[in-house]
Protein backbone atom coordinates (compact mmCIF):
# COMPACT_ATOMS: atom_id res chain seq x y z
CA UNK A 1 0.00 0.00 0.00
CA UNK A 2 2.91 2.55 1.01
CA UNK A 3 4.27 1.09 -2.24
CA UNK A 4 1.28 2.20 -4.40
CA UNK A 5 1.23 5.80 -2.88
CA UNK A 6 4.33 6.52 -3.53
CA UNK A 7 4.75 5.58 -7.10
CA UNK A 8 1.43 7.47 -7.83
CA UNK A 9 3.05 10.38 -5.55
CA UNK A 10 6.18 10.50 -7.99
CA UNK A 11 4.23 10.76 -10.94
CA UNK A 12 4.16 14.37 -12.44
CA UNK A 13 0.70 14.95 -13.70
CA UNK A 14 -1.15 13.99 -9.96
CA UNK A 15 -2.56 17.56 -8.95
CA UNK A 16 -1.55 18.54 -5.73
CA UNK A 17 -4.90 19.16 -4.83
CA UNK A 18 -8.15 17.77 -6.74
CA UNK A 19 -11.62 18.10 -5.81
CA UNK A 20 -14.18 15.46 -7.53
CA UNK A 21 -17.83 15.96 -7.22
CA UNK A 22 -17.71 17.62 -4.12
CA UNK A 23 -21.43 18.70 -2.61
CA UNK A 24 -21.74 20.59 0.73
CA UNK A 25 -24.99 21.64 2.62
CA UNK A 26 -25.54 24.35 5.71
CA UNK A 27 -29.15 22.79 6.43
CA UNK A 28 -31.33 23.89 3.60
CA UNK A 29 -28.35 25.98 1.99
CA UNK A 30 -26.53 24.23 -1.13
CA UNK A 31 -22.96 26.02 -0.68
CA UNK A 32 -21.17 23.94 -2.76
CA UNK A 33 -22.60 22.10 -5.55
CA UNK A 34 -20.97 19.16 -7.65
CA UNK A 35 -17.31 21.34 -6.97
CA UNK A 36 -14.70 19.41 -9.69
CA UNK A 37 -11.21 21.53 -9.49
CA UNK A 38 -7.24 20.30 -9.66
CA UNK A 39 -4.44 22.02 -8.97
CA UNK A 40 -1.33 21.44 -10.32
CA UNK A 41 2.00 21.86 -8.82
CA UNK A 42 3.53 25.26 -9.29
CA UNK A 43 0.07 26.58 -9.87
CA UNK A 44 -1.84 29.76 -8.88
CA UNK A 45 -5.52 29.71 -8.65
CA UNK A 46 -7.26 32.35 -7.50
CA UNK A 47 -10.96 31.98 -6.59
CA UNK A 48 -13.11 34.87 -7.22
CA UNK A 49 -16.90 35.73 -6.91
CA UNK A 50 -19.68 37.65 -5.09
CA UNK A 51 -20.21 37.12 -1.00
CA UNK A 52 -22.64 34.20 -0.44
CA UNK A 53 -20.92 32.23 -3.56
CA UNK A 54 -19.04 30.20 -1.18
CA UNK A 55 -15.75 30.10 -2.19
CA UNK A 56 -14.48 30.38 1.42
CA UNK A 57 -16.22 27.37 1.98
CA UNK A 58 -14.24 25.68 -1.23
CA UNK A 59 -11.33 26.96 0.15
CA UNK A 60 -11.85 25.71 3.83
CA UNK A 61 -13.62 21.94 2.65
CA UNK A 62 -10.12 21.18 0.82
CA UNK A 63 -8.25 20.79 4.81
CA UNK A 64 -11.11 19.83 6.01
CA UNK A 65 -11.84 22.41 8.25
CA UNK A 66 -15.58 22.38 6.40
CA UNK A 67 -16.61 18.58 6.06
CA UNK A 68 -18.52 17.41 2.75
CA UNK A 69 -21.63 15.43 1.81
CA UNK A 70 -20.30 14.05 -0.88
CA UNK A 71 -17.51 13.75 -2.97
CA UNK A 72 -13.86 13.31 -2.34
CA UNK A 73 -10.50 15.44 -2.12
CA UNK A 74 -7.95 14.02 -2.96
CA UNK A 75 -4.04 16.22 -1.89
CA UNK A 76 -1.73 14.60 -4.00
CA UNK A 77 -3.73 11.56 -4.75
CA UNK A 78 -4.24 10.67 -1.18
CA UNK A 79 -8.10 11.12 -0.36
CA UNK A 80 -8.04 13.30 2.09
CA UNK A 81 -9.81 11.04 5.46
CA UNK A 82 -12.17 12.21 7.92
CA UNK A 83 -10.65 12.27 10.97
CA UNK A 84 -7.26 11.14 13.29
CA UNK A 85 -3.54 11.16 12.48
CA UNK A 86 -3.96 10.73 8.61
CA UNK A 87 -5.71 13.58 8.62
CA UNK A 88 -3.71 15.78 10.72
CA UNK A 89 -0.81 14.42 8.78
CA UNK A 90 -2.07 15.80 5.33
CA UNK A 91 -3.24 19.09 6.84
CA UNK A 92 0.28 19.65 7.79
CA UNK A 93 0.92 19.55 4.03
CA UNK A 94 -1.74 22.18 3.37
CA UNK A 95 -0.65 25.41 4.50
CA UNK A 96 -3.52 28.24 5.58
CA UNK A 97 -3.51 32.04 5.78
CA UNK A 98 -6.83 33.48 7.10
CA UNK A 99 -8.43 36.48 6.80
CA UNK A 100 -8.52 37.54 10.35
CA UNK A 101 -4.71 36.06 10.81
CA UNK A 102 -5.50 33.58 13.72
CA UNK A 103 -2.06 33.61 15.26
CA UNK A 104 -1.78 32.30 18.70
CA UNK A 105 -2.42 35.32 21.02
CA UNK A 106 -0.45 33.57 23.95
CA UNK A 107 2.50 33.25 22.02
CA UNK A 108 5.38 35.46 20.72
CA UNK A 109 5.68 36.19 16.70
CA UNK A 110 8.96 33.25 16.99
CA UNK A 111 6.73 30.42 18.59
CA UNK A 112 4.51 31.18 16.47
CA UNK A 113 6.23 30.03 13.72
CA UNK A 114 8.08 27.40 15.39
CA UNK A 115 5.12 25.58 17.32
CA UNK A 116 3.97 23.30 14.90
CA UNK A 117 7.66 22.06 13.33
CA UNK A 118 8.06 21.50 16.99
CA UNK A 119 5.13 19.98 17.44
CA UNK A 120 4.30 18.01 14.35
CA UNK A 121 7.46 17.54 12.84
CA UNK A 122 9.30 16.93 15.99
CA UNK A 123 11.79 19.46 14.52
CA UNK A 124 14.62 20.29 17.41
CA UNK A 125 13.80 23.98 19.04
CA UNK A 126 17.25 25.11 17.93
CA UNK A 127 16.79 23.71 14.57
CA UNK A 128 12.61 25.55 14.13
CA UNK A 129 14.17 28.87 15.76
CA UNK A 130 16.45 29.20 12.80
CA UNK A 131 14.24 28.49 9.91
CA UNK A 132 11.76 30.32 11.59
CA UNK A 133 13.78 33.72 11.79
CA UNK A 134 15.06 32.88 8.20
CA UNK A 135 11.11 32.58 7.29
CA UNK A 136 10.44 35.93 9.37
CA UNK A 137 13.34 37.84 7.78
CA UNK A 138 12.03 36.70 4.06
CA UNK A 139 8.49 38.41 4.95
CA UNK A 140 10.29 41.26 6.70
CA UNK A 141 9.32 41.05 10.21
CA UNK A 142 12.08 39.50 11.65
CA UNK A 143 12.55 42.09 13.73
CA UNK A 144 9.52 41.70 15.95
CA UNK A 145 10.19 38.00 16.28
CA UNK A 146 10.12 38.77 20.33
CA UNK A 147 6.91 40.77 20.63
CA UNK A 148 3.08 38.97 20.98
CA UNK A 149 0.53 39.38 18.31
CA UNK A 150 -1.24 42.10 18.99
CA UNK A 151 1.37 44.20 19.30
CA UNK A 152 1.86 44.28 15.44
CA UNK A 153 -0.18 46.13 13.02
CA UNK A 154 -2.36 43.64 11.08
CA UNK A 155 -0.41 43.27 7.76
CA UNK A 156 2.55 42.07 9.53
CA UNK A 157 0.44 39.88 11.62
CA UNK A 158 -0.45 38.44 8.17
CA UNK A 159 2.96 38.11 7.00
CA UNK A 160 3.90 36.34 10.31
CA UNK A 161 1.03 33.62 9.41
CA UNK A 162 2.52 33.39 6.26
CA UNK A 163 5.69 32.24 7.26
CA UNK A 164 4.16 30.39 9.84
CA UNK A 165 2.53 28.29 6.70
CA UNK A 166 5.88 27.88 4.96
CA UNK A 167 7.71 26.69 7.80
CA UNK A 168 5.61 23.23 7.59
CA UNK A 169 7.21 22.99 4.09
CA UNK A 170 3.27 22.91 3.08
CA UNK A 171 3.03 21.28 -0.59
CA UNK A 172 0.44 24.00 -1.45
CA UNK A 173 -0.64 27.04 0.68
CA UNK A 174 -4.59 28.67 0.72
CA UNK A 175 -5.65 31.97 1.30
CA UNK A 176 -8.70 32.87 2.25
CA UNK A 177 -9.37 36.25 1.92
CA UNK A 178 -5.89 37.31 3.23
CA UNK A 179 -6.43 41.25 3.00
CA UNK A 180 -9.96 41.19 3.70
CA UNK A 181 -9.36 42.57 7.18
CA UNK A 182 -6.77 45.04 6.30
CA UNK A 183 -6.37 48.39 6.09
CA UNK A 184 -5.75 49.85 2.99
CA UNK A 185 -2.15 50.61 3.39
CA UNK A 186 -1.22 47.46 4.48
CA UNK A 187 -2.82 45.15 1.71
CA UNK A 188 0.30 45.86 -0.51
CA UNK A 189 2.82 44.73 1.70
CA UNK A 190 0.73 41.14 2.06
CA UNK A 191 0.15 40.81 -1.39
CA UNK A 192 3.79 41.55 -2.09
CA UNK A 193 4.60 38.74 -0.12
CA UNK A 194 2.04 36.29 -2.12
CA UNK A 195 3.63 37.54 -5.35
CA UNK A 196 6.95 36.43 -4.16
CA UNK A 197 5.56 33.17 -3.21
CA UNK A 198 4.12 32.36 -6.83
CA UNK A 199 7.45 33.54 -8.34
CA UNK A 200 9.03 30.71 -6.22
CA UNK A 201 6.74 28.30 -7.47
CA UNK A 202 4.96 27.75 -4.59
CA UNK A 203 1.15 25.99 -5.38
CA UNK A 204 -1.36 28.48 -4.33
CA UNK A 205 -5.24 28.48 -3.75
CA UNK A 206 -6.12 32.11 -3.14
CA UNK A 207 -9.60 33.52 -2.30
CA UNK A 208 -9.23 37.15 -2.82
CA UNK A 209 -11.78 40.62 -3.63
CA UNK A 210 -8.31 42.36 -5.23
CA UNK A 211 -8.79 41.53 -9.15
CA UNK A 212 -5.82 43.45 -10.38
CA UNK A 213 -3.85 41.14 -8.36
CA UNK A 214 -5.55 38.17 -9.40
CA UNK A 215 -5.26 39.45 -12.82
CA UNK A 216 -1.02 39.73 -12.61
CA UNK A 217 -0.50 36.62 -10.45
CA UNK A 218 -3.24 33.83 -11.22
CA UNK A 219 -2.24 31.23 -13.64
CA UNK A 220 -5.98 30.50 -13.78
CA UNK A 221 -9.04 32.37 -12.19
CA UNK A 222 -12.25 30.48 -11.46
CA UNK A 223 -15.25 32.38 -10.91
CA UNK A 224 -17.82 30.88 -8.08
CA UNK A 225 -21.56 31.89 -7.88
CA UNK A 226 -24.38 30.59 -5.66
CA UNK A 227 -22.13 27.23 -5.23
CA UNK A 228 -21.41 26.46 -8.39
CA UNK A 229 -17.76 26.86 -10.80
CA UNK A 230 -19.66 29.18 -13.43
CA UNK A 231 -16.05 30.09 -15.14
CA UNK A 232 -12.53 28.85 -15.50
CA UNK A 233 -9.97 30.41 -17.35
CA UNK A 234 -6.41 32.05 -17.40
CA UNK A 235 -6.68 35.87 -15.70
CA UNK A 236 -6.43 37.67 -19.54
CA UNK A 237 -9.83 35.84 -20.79
CA UNK A 238 -11.14 35.87 -17.84
CA UNK A 239 -11.22 39.55 -17.23
CA UNK A 240 -11.19 40.59 -21.00
CA UNK A 241 -13.37 38.48 -22.23
CA UNK A 242 -15.63 36.88 -19.46
CA UNK A 243 -18.01 34.14 -21.23
CA UNK A 244 -21.16 34.14 -18.85
CA UNK A 245 -23.63 36.79 -17.80
CA UNK A 246 -23.15 36.10 -14.21
CA UNK A 247 -19.43 36.68 -14.72
CA UNK A 248 -20.16 40.03 -16.30
CA UNK A 249 -22.31 41.49 -14.17
CA UNK A 250 -19.90 40.88 -11.36
CA UNK A 251 -16.86 42.65 -13.19
CA UNK A 252 -18.99 45.52 -14.13
CA UNK A 253 -19.98 45.76 -10.27
CA UNK A 254 -16.00 45.75 -9.26
CA UNK A 255 -15.56 47.96 -12.22
CA UNK A 256 -17.62 50.53 -10.94
CA UNK A 257 -16.12 51.93 -7.57
CA UNK B 1 -17.69 45.56 22.48
CA UNK B 2 -14.25 45.31 23.83
CA UNK B 3 -13.32 47.25 27.05
CA UNK B 4 -17.06 47.24 27.82
CA UNK B 5 -16.67 49.02 31.08
CA UNK B 6 -14.81 51.37 30.30
CA UNK B 7 -17.18 52.82 27.81
CA UNK B 8 -20.26 52.19 30.29
CA UNK B 9 -17.96 54.19 32.55
CA UNK B 10 -17.48 57.06 30.18
CA UNK B 11 -21.11 57.16 29.44
CA UNK B 12 -22.47 57.61 33.07
CA UNK B 13 -20.10 59.95 33.82
CA UNK B 14 -19.03 63.05 31.60
CA UNK B 15 -16.44 65.15 32.84
CA UNK B 16 -18.46 66.87 36.16
CA UNK B 17 -18.82 71.15 35.69
CA UNK B 18 -18.46 73.91 38.13
CA UNK B 19 -22.09 73.23 39.85
CA UNK B 20 -21.09 69.02 39.95
CA UNK B 21 -17.75 69.97 41.55
CA UNK B 22 -19.46 72.12 44.05
CA UNK B 23 -21.93 69.07 44.97
CA UNK B 24 -19.24 66.65 45.16
CA UNK B 25 -16.83 69.29 47.21
CA UNK B 26 -20.02 68.76 49.62
CA UNK B 27 -20.73 64.63 49.68
CA UNK B 28 -17.05 64.23 50.24
CA UNK B 29 -17.08 66.60 53.64
CA UNK B 30 -20.64 64.82 54.36
CA UNK B 31 -19.08 61.29 53.88
CA UNK B 32 -15.73 62.08 55.92
CA UNK B 33 -17.93 63.85 58.88
CA UNK B 34 -20.37 60.78 58.97
CA UNK B 35 -16.91 58.39 58.96
CA UNK B 36 -15.72 60.06 61.68
CA UNK B 37 -18.62 60.24 63.94
CA UNK B 38 -18.89 56.35 63.03
CA UNK B 39 -15.23 55.45 63.77
CA UNK B 40 -16.06 57.71 67.33
CA UNK B 41 -18.74 55.79 67.45
CA UNK B 42 -17.49 52.39 67.60
CA UNK B 43 -14.49 53.17 70.32
CA UNK B 44 -16.73 54.98 72.62
CA UNK B 45 -18.63 52.54 72.61
CA UNK B 46 -15.94 49.73 73.22
CA UNK B 47 -14.50 51.95 75.96
CA UNK B 48 -17.89 51.94 77.68
CA UNK B 49 -17.97 48.22 77.41
CA UNK B 50 -14.66 48.19 78.88
CA UNK B 51 -13.62 46.21 75.47
CA UNK B 52 -10.39 48.85 75.29
CA UNK B 53 -9.03 47.66 78.79
CA UNK B 54 -5.72 46.17 79.06
CA UNK B 55 -6.35 42.57 80.01
CA UNK B 56 -8.04 42.85 76.28
CA UNK B 57 -4.78 43.47 74.16
CA UNK B 58 -1.65 43.12 76.32
CA UNK B 59 -1.53 39.12 75.37
CA UNK B 60 -0.58 40.62 71.67
CA UNK B 61 2.73 41.96 73.09
CA UNK B 62 3.48 38.12 73.46
CA UNK B 63 5.42 36.50 71.21
CA UNK B 64 3.68 33.50 72.27
CA UNK B 65 0.65 34.70 71.13
CA UNK B 66 1.47 35.49 67.41
CA UNK B 67 3.20 32.46 66.84
CA UNK B 68 -0.07 30.49 67.76
CA UNK B 69 -1.97 32.84 64.91
CA UNK B 70 0.75 32.17 63.16
CA UNK B 71 0.62 28.65 63.08
CA UNK B 72 -3.25 29.06 62.77
CA UNK B 73 -2.32 30.75 59.82
CA UNK B 74 -0.48 28.17 58.15
CA UNK B 75 -2.59 25.71 59.20
CA UNK B 76 -5.17 28.00 56.76
CA UNK B 77 -2.89 28.77 53.85
CA UNK B 78 -1.84 24.38 54.02
CA UNK B 79 -5.54 23.74 53.90
CA UNK B 80 -6.58 26.46 51.30
CA UNK B 81 -3.87 25.73 49.09
CA UNK B 82 -4.27 21.43 48.70
CA UNK B 83 -8.20 22.58 48.42
CA UNK B 84 -7.00 24.68 45.61
CA UNK B 85 -4.94 22.60 43.61
CA UNK B 86 -7.68 19.88 44.54
CA UNK B 87 -10.34 21.74 43.27
CA UNK B 88 -8.36 22.87 39.95
CA UNK B 89 -7.63 19.54 38.76
CA UNK B 90 -10.84 18.21 39.81
CA UNK B 91 -12.67 21.33 37.57
CA UNK B 92 -10.13 20.86 34.93
CA UNK B 93 -11.32 16.80 34.55
CA UNK B 94 -14.94 17.92 34.92
CA UNK B 95 -14.48 20.61 32.09
CA UNK B 96 -12.68 18.01 30.12
CA UNK B 97 -15.83 15.44 30.66
CA UNK B 98 -18.43 18.09 29.97
CA UNK B 99 -16.87 18.83 26.67
CA UNK B 100 -15.67 15.60 25.63
CA UNK B 101 -18.49 15.08 23.34
CA UNK B 102 -19.55 11.86 24.78
CA UNK B 103 -22.82 11.98 25.72
CA UNK B 104 -23.05 9.91 28.78
CA UNK B 105 -19.73 11.30 29.95
CA UNK B 106 -21.27 15.05 29.45
CA UNK B 107 -24.32 14.46 31.21
CA UNK B 108 -22.32 12.56 34.26
CA UNK B 109 -20.04 15.68 34.98
CA UNK B 110 -23.04 17.80 34.61
CA UNK B 111 -24.93 16.66 37.07
CA UNK B 112 -21.47 15.98 38.94
CA UNK B 113 -20.85 19.78 38.19
CA UNK B 114 -24.40 20.61 39.75
CA UNK B 115 -23.99 18.55 43.07
CA UNK B 116 -21.13 20.29 43.65
CA UNK B 117 -22.33 23.66 42.99
CA UNK B 118 -25.49 22.60 44.88
CA UNK B 119 -24.88 21.30 47.94
CA UNK B 120 -23.58 23.63 51.14
CA UNK B 121 -19.79 22.97 51.65
CA UNK B 122 -20.86 22.07 55.84
CA UNK B 123 -22.69 19.18 53.94
CA UNK B 124 -19.55 17.49 52.25
CA UNK B 125 -17.95 18.33 55.55
CA UNK B 126 -20.03 16.14 57.85
CA UNK B 127 -20.05 13.59 54.88
CA UNK B 128 -15.93 13.49 55.57
CA UNK B 129 -16.08 13.86 58.77
CA UNK B 130 -19.08 11.68 60.18
CA UNK B 131 -19.97 9.04 57.30
CA UNK B 132 -16.39 8.33 55.65
CA UNK B 133 -15.02 7.27 58.96
CA UNK B 134 -17.59 4.77 59.29
CA UNK B 135 -16.65 3.05 56.43
CA UNK B 136 -13.34 2.27 58.53
CA UNK B 137 -11.43 5.06 56.62
CA UNK B 138 -9.50 7.29 58.72
CA UNK B 139 -8.37 10.91 57.30
CA UNK B 140 -5.76 13.07 58.68
CA UNK B 141 -7.66 16.64 59.45
CA UNK B 142 -6.51 18.00 56.80
CA UNK B 143 -7.91 16.05 54.22
CA UNK B 144 -11.44 16.02 56.30
CA UNK B 145 -11.30 19.40 55.36
CA UNK B 146 -9.64 20.25 52.12
CA UNK B 147 -11.19 17.53 50.44
CA UNK B 148 -14.95 18.37 50.96
CA UNK B 149 -14.33 22.33 50.34
CA UNK B 150 -12.41 21.06 47.24
CA UNK B 151 -15.46 18.97 46.39
CA UNK B 152 -17.70 22.50 46.62
CA UNK B 153 -15.74 24.03 44.67
CA UNK B 154 -14.92 21.86 41.55
CA UNK B 155 -18.23 22.67 40.23
CA UNK B 156 -17.76 26.41 39.78
CA UNK B 157 -14.32 26.31 38.94
CA UNK B 158 -15.25 23.40 36.15
CA UNK B 159 -18.09 25.99 34.64
CA UNK B 160 -15.18 28.99 34.86
CA UNK B 161 -12.57 26.53 33.45
CA UNK B 162 -15.83 26.26 30.30
CA UNK B 163 -16.56 29.77 29.52
CA UNK B 164 -13.41 30.17 29.47
CA UNK B 165 -12.53 27.62 26.52
CA UNK B 166 -15.68 28.96 24.94
CA UNK B 167 -14.27 32.36 24.88
CA UNK B 168 -10.76 31.17 22.92
CA UNK B 169 -12.20 32.38 19.39
CA UNK B 170 -12.85 29.46 17.04
CA UNK B 171 -9.98 30.78 14.94
CA UNK B 172 -7.33 29.54 17.03
CA UNK B 173 -8.17 26.18 17.03
CA UNK B 174 -8.51 26.29 13.40
CA UNK B 175 -5.26 27.77 12.58
CA UNK B 176 -3.94 24.69 14.75
CA UNK B 177 -5.39 22.09 13.34
CA UNK B 178 -4.98 23.56 10.10
CA UNK B 179 -0.82 23.19 10.78
CA UNK B 180 -1.50 19.46 11.11
CA UNK B 181 -1.06 19.98 15.46
CA UNK B 182 -3.48 17.20 16.90
CA UNK B 183 -6.77 17.54 19.05
CA UNK B 184 -4.33 16.89 22.35
CA UNK B 185 -1.64 19.53 21.48
CA UNK B 186 -4.43 21.67 19.62
CA UNK B 187 -6.25 21.76 23.26
CA UNK B 188 -3.72 22.11 25.72
CA UNK B 189 -1.18 24.44 23.98
CA UNK B 190 -3.70 26.48 21.73
CA UNK B 191 -7.23 27.07 23.15
CA UNK B 192 -6.42 26.07 26.94
CA UNK B 193 -3.71 28.62 27.67
CA UNK B 194 -5.80 31.32 26.28
CA UNK B 195 -8.42 30.48 28.19
CA UNK B 196 -6.92 30.40 31.81
CA UNK B 197 -6.03 33.95 30.77
CA UNK B 198 -9.27 34.97 30.47
CA UNK B 199 -10.39 33.35 33.16
CA UNK B 200 -7.56 34.04 36.17
CA UNK B 201 -9.45 36.87 37.94
CA UNK B 202 -12.42 34.44 38.32
CA UNK B 203 -9.93 32.16 39.66
CA UNK B 204 -8.79 33.86 42.33
CA UNK B 205 -11.78 34.75 43.16
CA UNK B 206 -12.89 31.17 43.89
CA UNK B 207 -9.63 30.81 45.95
CA UNK B 208 -10.81 33.39 47.61
CA UNK B 209 -13.84 31.57 48.62
CA UNK B 210 -11.95 28.31 49.15
CA UNK B 211 -10.08 30.28 51.86
CA UNK B 212 -13.06 31.35 53.49
CA UNK B 213 -14.55 27.77 53.27
CA UNK B 214 -11.07 26.34 55.62
CA UNK B 215 -12.66 28.20 58.15
CA UNK B 216 -14.75 25.32 58.92
CA UNK B 217 -12.05 23.88 59.70
CA UNK B 218 -13.38 23.87 63.48
CA UNK B 219 -15.79 21.10 62.50
CA UNK B 220 -12.82 18.39 62.04
CA UNK B 221 -10.58 19.90 64.42
CA UNK B 222 -8.19 21.55 62.57
CA UNK B 223 -5.88 23.69 63.80
CA UNK B 224 -6.46 26.73 61.29
CA UNK B 225 -6.83 30.54 62.02
CA UNK B 226 -9.96 30.39 62.78
CA UNK B 227 -9.90 27.12 65.38
CA UNK B 228 -6.75 28.66 67.31
CA UNK B 229 -8.37 31.72 67.53
CA UNK B 230 -11.42 30.54 69.29
CA UNK B 231 -8.27 28.87 71.77
CA UNK B 232 -6.81 32.25 72.24
CA UNK B 233 -10.27 33.21 73.30
CA UNK B 234 -10.83 30.90 75.70
CA UNK B 235 -7.73 31.50 77.28
CA UNK B 236 -7.70 35.05 77.30
CA UNK B 237 -11.38 35.30 77.73
CA UNK B 238 -11.21 37.84 74.80
CA UNK B 239 -13.92 37.77 72.34
CA UNK B 240 -13.78 41.09 70.17
CA UNK B 241 -10.90 41.76 70.37
CA UNK B 242 -8.97 38.15 68.88
CA UNK B 243 -12.22 38.28 66.18
CA UNK B 244 -10.97 41.88 65.02
CA UNK B 245 -7.40 41.00 64.87
CA UNK B 246 -8.24 37.76 62.62
CA UNK B 247 -10.75 39.41 60.48
CA UNK B 248 -7.96 41.64 59.74
CA UNK B 249 -5.21 39.05 58.64
CA UNK B 250 -8.36 37.13 56.43
CA UNK B 251 -8.64 40.98 54.70
CA UNK B 252 -5.40 41.15 54.34
CA UNK B 253 -4.67 38.26 52.96
CA UNK B 254 -8.03 38.25 50.65
CA UNK B 255 -7.10 41.74 49.71
CA UNK B 256 -3.54 40.77 48.17
CA UNK B 257 -5.47 37.85 46.28
CA UNK B 258 -7.66 40.38 45.26
CA UNK B 259 -4.45 42.94 44.06
CA UNK B 260 -3.05 39.73 42.45
CA UNK B 261 -5.62 39.15 40.09
CA UNK B 262 -5.99 42.52 38.89
CA UNK B 263 -2.19 42.32 38.23
CA UNK B 264 -2.61 39.18 36.43
CA UNK B 265 -6.07 39.95 34.25
CA UNK B 266 -3.85 43.45 32.94
CA UNK B 267 -0.67 41.28 32.31
CA UNK B 268 -2.85 39.10 30.14
CA UNK B 269 -4.84 41.82 28.02
CA UNK B 270 -2.02 41.86 25.73
CA UNK B 271 -1.86 38.44 25.07
CA UNK B 272 -6.01 38.29 23.76
CA UNK B 273 -6.62 37.79 20.42
CA UNK B 274 -7.17 40.80 17.68
CA UNK B 275 -10.30 40.61 16.68
CA UNK B 276 -10.70 42.24 13.36
CA UNK B 277 -13.83 44.29 12.94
Amino acid sequence: MEQVEKNVNNVENVPVIELRHVDKHFGELHVLKDINLSVKKGEVVVVIGPSGSGKSTLCRTINRLETIDSGEILIDGTKMPEEGRKLAGLRSQIGMVFQSFNLFAHKTILDNVTIAPMDVLHKSKKEAREEAMELLKRVGVDNQAAKVPAQLSGGQQQRVAIARALAMHPKAILFDEPTSALDPEMIGEVLDVMTGLAKDGMTMVIVTHEMNFARRVADRVIFMDDGSIIEEAAPEEFFEHPKTRRAQDFLNSVKAH
Amino acid sequence: MNNGQTSIRDALYEAPGPRARRWIAAGTAAVLLLLAALIYGVIHQFAINGQLDARYWSFFARYTTWRFIGNGLAGTLTAALTAGVITFFAGLLLMLGRISGIRPLEWLCTALIEFSRGVPTLLFIYFFFLVVPQFGIKLQPIWKIAMPVAISAAGVVAEVLRSGVNAVPKGQTEAAVSLGMQKGSVFFKIVFPQALRYVVPALISEVVIVLKDTTFAYVVNYADLMQNAKVLISNYDALLSVYLVVAIIYILINYILNKLSVAVARRGETAKPVRSR
